[in-house]
């Protein structure tokens, strides 16, 4: 149950910073050069495989046996607790809902407006666009990633979730030449951010030297007393507005 | 600077804070506790309730 849990997590993380990370690139690639975009994009995700070797072998190194489930835990929840809160007030309409496609149209009107590169001249605009989108989105994947395989038995169904992410969005890159338009995108970061803050919850605590009661079993119970509390949360923000709920924040990510 | 805070604290201070006090507080409790059976048993439900609390004040949720 952890190693599906763990996969499922990795894989909705991953998947969803892809996505973002693929309507830029695609909108640099349809708008100006297509080979700018995949310099900028091949060039971040070296980058990010860099900050991989050198976050994942230290972050090991450095802690081990329970001082190292705390800090897995904090960083879990650092992460899912972030998301889940953004979730929350989204899913209350106090925030405007996660849109790849609507990214994906702003960034190709911005680019519209910037001149193109002469003929036989590199497109570095381009290229720097394309590169900060996928540098930016691919340094929280490696971080959430890094700290799902850092934890004992992590390694196997974080790299099995992150790889089958990065196949899906990669194939549907290929094949669609745009983002998907009607993906729950909002709803989908609000369940990553629940596992992670269940993983981050359940590790802390042992780390803490709790026994938790059923074991492994015991991440369905967190996970359900994170899913009432987050709910709850929803209903409440939802329902100060007198049904009429009104985005007072814009998304970022 | 600030990108990278954003990317690994968040959009706001109040969550890495309420996290920061949660989970400090589970710790002294643990320390307190050393190896008694109430905080192996019912420390987790108390780190979460701690977390639990974190994440409303983040909210911006008041009485």
């Amino acid at each position: 149950m952890t190693f599906v849990l763990t996969a499922v997590g990795a894989a909705l993380a991953v998947a969803l910073e892809l996505f973002e990370a693929l309507a830029i690139v695609l909108a640099v690639a349809l708008t100006r050069r297509p080979a700018a975009a995949l310099a900028g994009a091949a060039t971040a995700v070296l980058a990010c495989a860099l900050v991989g070797v050198l976050v994942g072998p230290v972050l090991v190194a450095q802690v081990a046996g329970d001082t190292l489930r705390v800090v897995v835990g904090v960083a879990l929840l650092l992460f899912g607790m972030e998301w889940m809160r953004k979730g929350v007030l989204r899913l209350a309409g106090r925030r405007a809902r996660s849109d790849s496609y609507a990214e994906f149209v702003a960034e190709r009107e911005a680019l519209a407006e910037v001149e193109p590169p002469g003929a036989g001249r590199f497109d570095w605009p381009g290229f720097v666009i394309a590169f900060k989108g996928v540098f930016l989105e691919g340094v929280e994947v490696i971080l959430i990633v890094t700290v799902l395989a850092a934890r004992p038995g992590g390694l196997a169904p974080t790299v099995v979730g992150s790889a089958l992410a990065l196949l899906l969005v990669v194939g549907l890159g290929l094949v669609l030449h745009r983002p998907l338009r009607r993906l729950p995108e909002s709803e989908l970061k609000y369940v990553v951010g629940l596992v992670l803050t269940t993983f981050g919850t359940f590790f802390c605590a042992e780390g803490l030297g709790v026994d938790w009661p059923l074991g492994d079993a015991s991440l369905l119970i967190v996970l359900a007393i994170w899913l009432g509390i987050s709910q709850a949360a929803v209903r409440v923000l939802a329902g100060a507005r007198g049904g009429r709920p009104q985005p007072v924040e814009e998304a970022a990510a | 600077m600030r990108t990278v805070r954003k990317l690994v604290l968040g959009e706001t201070w109040a969550l890495p804070i309420g996290i920061a006090i949660a989970v400090g507080l589970a710790g002294i409790l643990s320390a307190v506790a050393g190896s008694a059976d109430w905080w192996k048993d019912a420390g987790g439900f108390i780190l979460l309730a701690l977390l639990a609390c974190a994440f409303v004040a983040a909210l911006g949720i008041r009485r």
